[in-house]
């Protein structure tokens, strides 16, 4: 470029700047920007904390680690139970965060691998210490008790107590031959059996099985007695559809009454 | 009297808060060099005044952005990058034009392979450099004929200095190969 040119294009570019044409962005913008994108991160970063912890609580608290006790063959019900949902919500917000973060100042200085692993271990260690404050367990009461803002995350939750096809959980209602009677989160369903199981069954003893589903019956391959503290997820999922253990119980409905009929009828 | 000029950070900080007029130092300042770095993309010189125009007028509206603990070329810099690669994104790839002197350092500095007949490279090293890949093609440019070092590289370019230094290895290698086989090529 001649002398005469870069001349030209300094005095063209002053005289917009002199006339008003061209200004200065306020400094404000910047500084909302700013904000804006370290917020963002903030909140990101806690709601994956939040989502990992929620989904380390619903593994462990509900019957989905309890499957792994059959073994391999158990696998099956453990993957079905598994809280995909509330894990894929964590890596999206991580990845939102990871967004906000690369995003920021000066960050693009670290690299990809090491901003990784730094906030799965930030995300990772914040959930575990939320553990320890019994946030999940009061927000599960909230979800299910429809009271906001924990209600947003009953569908993540619901997981937790769902339906299993492969799988099933709850405490014994009453004890046939060939069948158990077992109230879920779900209402009364039944299980079937075949085999002659080394346990011996009680009523109001919580069950875990693996089989499969054949209509509104469960077909169960083998069947263990659990702890009810072992699945307090489930406990209380039983709790808020039937309520609290018997002998004050109402009789169990019969099996084609649905659950609306069922809790009227209470 | 020994006056010291006053560094580009120290200029912002005046430019925003008391003389926008001083912006003139800054265009004077940084024109050559810019023009001198967008040359490598932008061969069409109206289009490089545009482009450059973009980057003064982007660059005033955008002081607040500046962090003045960092280095103000290397901000600079970075817009004309961007401002650049819009730009590629709009047009083909076209040639890398080098002057002499830029030749001269090609030759000193990069030891692509001790084979290639230095002629052949010196001509054709600016259709070389645009055949190579963008993204191998940024960092030399700016090692080689800005005289950036990694770390403002990495400012410039965005990304941390280790991938600048891999880049910059890489591109090389690149660049070795693509004039190896051309070399071949014109041997048959």
């Amino acid at each position: 470029m001649t002398i005469n040119k870069m001349q030209k294009l300094e005095d063209k570019i002053m005289s917009q700047i002199k006339g008003g044409k061209i200004k200065l962005r306020s400094k404000y913008i910047f500084i909302a920007e700013k904000l804006g994108l370290s917020s963002g991160f903030v909140l990101s970063v806690l709601l994956a904390i939040l989502f990992f912890n929620l989904a380390f609580y619903c593994a462990k608290e509900s019957d989905n680690l309890a499957y792994l006790n059959f073994g391999s063959a158990g696998f099956l019900a453990f993957l079905e139970s598994f809280p995909y949902l509330l894990i894929a919500a964590m890596v999206i917000l991580a990845a939102v965060a990871g967004f906000f973060i690369k995003k920021s100042e000066g960050t693009y200085k670290w690299s990809f691998g090491y901003l990784a692993i730094g906030l799965i271990v930030m995300v990772m260690l914040g959930g575990g210490i939320l553990a320890y404050t019994g946030v999940s367990e009061r927000i599960e009461e909230a979800a299910f008790k429809n009271r906001m803002p924990s209600m947003m995350f009953r569908p993540f939750l619901e997981r937790g107590i769902d339906m299993r096809h492969k799988g099933i959980a709850g405490r014994i209602a009453e004890i046939g031959e060939t069948y158990l009677l077992i109230e879920t989160p779900r209402g009364v369903e039944k299980v079937n059996y075949s085999f002659k199981n080394d346990e011996k069954f009680e009523v109001d003893g919580f069950i875990i099985a693996i089989g499969r589903r054949e209509g509104d019956v469960f077909v169960a391959d083998r069947i263990k007695m659990l702890a009810e503290d072992e699945m307090p997820m489930i406990r209380r999922g039983i709790h808020r559809m039937i309520g609290p253990s018997r002998p004050f119980s109402p009789p169990l409905p019969p099996l084609e009454m649905n659950r609306h009929d069922f809790l009227f009828m209470k | 009297m020994n006056h010291t000029p006053l560094s580009d950070e120290e200029l912002v900080q005046i430019i925003r808060e008391n003389d926008q007029e001083e912006y003139s130092e800054i265009i004077r300042r940084y024109q050559r060099k810019l023009t001198h770095y967008l040359k490598k993309y932008i061969y069409d010189q109206d289009e490089l005044e545009d482009v450059l125009q973009v980057v003064f007028i982007k660059a005033f509206k955008n002081l607040y952005g500046f962090n003045i603990k960092m280095k103000f070329s290397s901000w600079i810099y970075r817009i004309a990058h961007n401002e650049m690669a819009n730009h590629i994104k709009k047009n083909l790839k076209s040639p890398v034009p080098l002057d002499e002197v830029e030749y001269k350092i090609v030759d000193e500095k990069i030891d692509i392979d001790q084979d290639i007949d230095r002629k052949i490279l010196a001509r054709d090293l600016g259709r070389y450099l645009g055949s190579l890949d963008i993204k191998y093609r940024e960092p030399l440019i700016l090692f080689y004929f800005e005289n950036k070092s990694y770390e403002e590289i990495s400012d410039i370019l965005c990304m941390p200095t280790s991938t600048v230094g891999t880049l910059i290895l890489r591109g090389k290698q690149n660049l070795a190969n693509i004039i190896s086989q051309d070399k071949k090529y014109d041997d048959k």
